[in-house]
């Protein structure tokens, strides 16, 4: 074959640019106030699913944390016609799979299968959530699972450390200062009436919805959908809405002790900003350059320059409310120190001066270019799909998202950063061997320090004996 | 133009593929799908942990990272920039057999990506330096530490592979490796490692997505047609057949800083290059995929003695491969009971019912198909199928295979490989 010479110096041009379109949605409400919303992506026989229920952590009270997490999990426990057993039986004899996940915001069921079952998966899904059983021994297994699982999160450093931040972070009383996975307190105290009752109040039709993407017919789908969810009615109570405060006013050290650890888990956050927020693309576009993206200022500095690292990110979590903003890694005990100082001085960096014009364009291609390739898949699409209805934001969204991306300017990203990164009031969590982190830490003058246990939780005593609290 | 990739429950699957080789021997394959403007690039190279000689525990991986530090035409840093900015995503994992080099690039861009990876096959000796291979020693040894040594169970890897393959095989340590071969590392391992291993001949080229086939093998043979051939790759280190099992039941206790007691079992199976490595994986689903699976259903929901289990088999292929279970359990838990309970579920399997494994097949056949809906995995696959089998096709008839497993087959596999006489049995207690 002959072959052109290439010129190897210089990185070759890009082709020609082919558009890129949101894939096109039929919007629809059902007559309980549920939104349809149906995507047809006919290129593989598969459909994603999705089931949006405002049935969410943030609008629980303390004594009931985890118990949404809770109960989504129980809803495996089997159906008024079906035991458990029988149900993942069903599902997965045709290839089915239905996952339940809640949040701060939203409990989601989605429903995977090939196009050819969707109707049968819907049923069953359907049957999960309007007629679950709620079995007490299914129950309790799955608070024992909790329970265990809270212990395994106390040892785990990257788990404990995330755990512990959200808690140091957020002012006692906010919802976000917990798990969603709750407290061994709370836990304990999850039966089978405490499911009944959560279900019953708050899986709810209204503000809610169903998304279905893949290779299906919309038409058959409203059809199915009005028919399997005829008589559903009503709405949750909310709360998932409130003002979040700091813990501390200022910024301080908090070392969780583990004497054995050869490494130390960091996360230095404060506050952060809500998904509604005007500056969520003018924040996403900071934070790309701060600690988004492996080209990131935090990762080129401890992972590329220093070598402390084997990565580091900083993220806003955005939710309904305003979630936090933290920076996250995990480094040699030795350089820990280090470590928290050069996170700091990018974290000060980034509010003070903003980013350059450059780092704001390339943030602004990046973005905007790798948003077509996280929709390649229905479950993403209905992933995507199903955040609109979530954070109520208007149908245009996604389709509208690259274009505000690129309307982003230094000053915007600027201004974002200074308003929503707060070095001064960053609460710093390590998670590491205080004995040889603590001292070095102090040195840096950042605020007070404060050294924590790192020790477990005792095994919960059998569930039964605490389940009349509260 | 081409279909698209398509596929039923009750056809066949077909992804489109045309298959070349460069002169140099570079094996180029091309899958077009014009539905997204989205493009794939795989890069799969035939080495991994298994080629590392003794005393260089980790080096394929650590030399994957040196692949990210620049090329002669490509200054650090500049291969993620270059790709961010380009608004694609990229990767690269280093495994027991191979290392993949990936990148997922609106479809204008390929060109960029074949410019990146051709530049460091060619040309990655001029921007090595000392001072980039500390750095990266740095980096994956925090790799090691964050993700096994500072992890409750982080080495329970280690640990099964030492049982399951004898000390002379090549999957006897672990892809990440020791500390100390890491530190021994040089700068003229990285030099020699690429000249042996680096070469056309022994990578396949994937480009999945939006690129015209004409259009895609003229520009791979632009970019790559150049790099000289290379010499045949030398023979793997040690006994690369270690024997259809391990010969007896081995064990190994361990007291750590662990949240909750946690029994592994590891058996030593079939190759994926094996006819018989689809019914291994179907008996693995039939114990432990989903909630309908024997150790779900009984050591989890029905018998509350495992707060969570697992089961997965290693697509290896030298000599022999490595089925591992788990059960995780309660506080207190005595670990015996454990494998006591796991044994019984694995010698179950020799009366697995036919509607157990359509279960097994419904679920690893749907896991399948859905993998395909990504590019970079269509390209991960033809890549895979093409370097092991000669075959890019085989991801057509995949599905085929996995549907053809029959109740005997996974009953045979039960008896044959999963026995006492074929145990590594690992179990974790809480240190008090």
């Amino acid at each position: 074959m002959a072959r052109a010479p290439v010129d190897r110096t210089r990185p070759p041009a890009s082709g020609t640019v082919r558009p890129f379109a949101f894939p096109s949605v039929r919007s629809d409400a059902l007559a309980s106030g549920l939104a349809l919303r149906v995507a047809r992506l006919p290129r593989l026989p598969v459909v994603a699913s999705a089931l949006v229920i405002p049935a969410a952590e943030a609008g629980l009270e303390e004594s009931s944390a985890g118990h949404a997490v809770l109960t989504g999990e129980a809803l495996e426990g089997g159906t008024r016609a079906r035991s458990g057993s029988e149900l993942a039986e069903a599902l997965e004899g045709i290839g089915a799979s239905l996952h339940v996940s809640v949040g701060w915001d939203a409990t989601t069921v989605s429903l995977s299968c090939l196009a050819d079952r969707w109707e049968d998966a819907f049923a069953l899904l359907a049957e999960v959530v309007f007629r679950p059983a709620f079995p007490e021994e299914e129950v309790a297994r799955v608070r024992e699972q909790q329970l265990a699982r809270l212990r395994q999160r106390a040892m785990d450093p990257g788990s404990l450390a995330s755990d512990r931040a959200a808690e140091l972070i957020h002012a006692p009383r906010i919802p976000y200062a917990r798990s969603t996975f709750g407290s061994i307190a709370s836990v304990a105290r999850f039966d089978g009436a405490a499911a009944e009752r959560l279900a019953g109040e708050r899986y709810r039709p209204r503000r809610g919805g169903l998304v279905v993407v893949g290779d299906v017919d919309p038409d058959r789908v409203s059809d199915v959908a009005d028919r399997v969810l005829a008589g559903w009615e009503g709405g949750a109570p909310e709360g998932r809405d409130f003002e979040v405060a700091p813990r501390f006013r200022e910024a301080t050290v908090h070392v969780i002790d583990r004497p054995d650890a050869v490494q130390s888990e960091i996360r230095i956050g404060h506050t952060g900003a809500a998904m509604r927020d005007p500056a969520y693309h003018p924040l996403m576009v900071a934070n790309a350059i701060l600690g988004g993206t492996f080209t990131s200022r935090l990762n080129r500095n401890l992972r590329e320059r220093h070598g402390f690292t084997y990565g580091v990110r900083s993220s806003f979590a955005f939710r309904r409310s305003p979630g936090p903003f933290s920076a996250s890694t995990a480094v040699a005990t030795e350089v820990t120190a280090p470590a928290v100082r050069e996170i700091m001085a990018e974290l000060s960096a980034m509010a003070d001066h903003g980013p350059t014009e450059d780092e704001v364009e390339g943030a602004r291609d990046y973005l905007a270019g790798v948003f077509p390739l996280r929709l390649e898949t229905t479950g993403q699409v209905a992933a995507r799909i199903a955040e609109l209805i979530v954070y109520d934001l208007p149908d245009d969204y996604h389709a509208r998202f690259r274009e505000r991306i690129r309307s982003v300017s230094r000053t915007e990203a600027a201004e974002a950063a200074r308003r929503h990164i707060r070095p001064h009031e960053a609460t710093v969590i390590v998670v590491g061997a205080a004995a040889a982190v603590a001292g070095p830490l102090e040195e840096l003058g950042i605020g007070p320090l404060t050294i924590h246990s790192a020790e477990p939780p005792e095994p919960p005593e059998p569930a039964e004996s605490r389940s009349g609290e509260g | 133009m081409r279909a698209a990739p398509r596929a039923g429950p009750d056809s066949t699957l077909h992804v489109p593929w045309e298959w070349h080789t460069l002169g140099n021997g570079l094996r180029v394959v091309l899958s077009p799908d014009p539905t997204a403007a989205v493009v794939g690039v795989n890069l799969w190279y035939g080495v991994g942990s298994r080629n590392e000689r003794s005393g260089r525990t980790g080096f394929a991986h650590l030399f994957e990272h040196m692949m990210f530090q620049g090329s002669a035409n490509v200054p650090k840093n500049r291969h993620f920039e270059l790709v961010e900015r380009a608004g694609g995503s990229l990767n690269a994992t280093t495994w027991f057999d191979r290392t993949n080099y990936f990148e997922t690039l609106p479809s204008h861009h390929l060109e960029l990506a074949l410019w990146l990876e051709s530049d460091r096959m060619g040309w990655l000796v001029p921007a090595l330096t000392e001072e980039t291979l500390s750095n990266q020693r740095d980096v994956v040894k925090n790799e090691k530490r964050q993700r096994y040594d500072n992890q409750p169970y982080g080495d329970w890897d280690e640990r099964l592979q030492a049982m399951v393959f004898p000390s002379d095989h090549p999957y006897h340590h672990t892809v990440i490796g020791s500390m100390a071969d890491l530190d021994a590392a040089t700068l003229d391992d990285v030099v020699d490692f690429f000249g042996t291993y680096y070469v056309p001949s022994n990578a396949v080229l994937t480009i999945a997505g939006d690129a015209p086939p004409e259009r895609a093998l003229e520009a791979a043979a632009r970019w790559f047609g150049e790099i000289p051939a290379g010499s045949p790759i030398p023979p793997l280190p040690g006994h690369p057949d270690p024997g259809p099992r391990i010969g007896g039941t081995v064990r190994d206790r361990v007291r750590a800083r662990v949240p909750l007691p946690r029994v592994l079992i590891a058996f030593r199976v079939p190759t994926f290059l094996d006819p018989r490595f689809h019914a291994v994986e179907v008996a693995g689903a039939v114990l432990g995929a989903g909630r309908a699976s024997r150790l779900y259903r009984t050591l989890v929901r029905e018998r509350r003695v495992a707060k969570d289990v697992a089961s997965f088999v290693y697509p290896l292929i030298t000599g022999s491969s490595m089925m591992v279970i788990w059960a995780t359990g309660y506080p207190g838990a005595d670990p015996a009971a454990l494998e006591a309970a796991l044994v019984e579920q694995v010698e179950g399997l020799a009366s697995a019912t036919e509607a157990e494994v359509a279960r097994a097949v419904a679920l690893t056949d749907t896991r399948f198909v859905r993998m395909l809906e990504q590019v970079s995995e269509r390209a991960d696959l033809l890549s895979m199928f093409t370097f092991l089998f000669d075959d890019p096709d085989r991801l057509n008839r995949e599905m085929e295979l996995i549907r053809a497993v029959t109740g005997e087959d996974v009953r045979a596999v039960a008896e044959r490989w999963l026995g006492p006489d074929n145990r590594a049995v690992l179990a974790y207690e809480p240190a008090p």
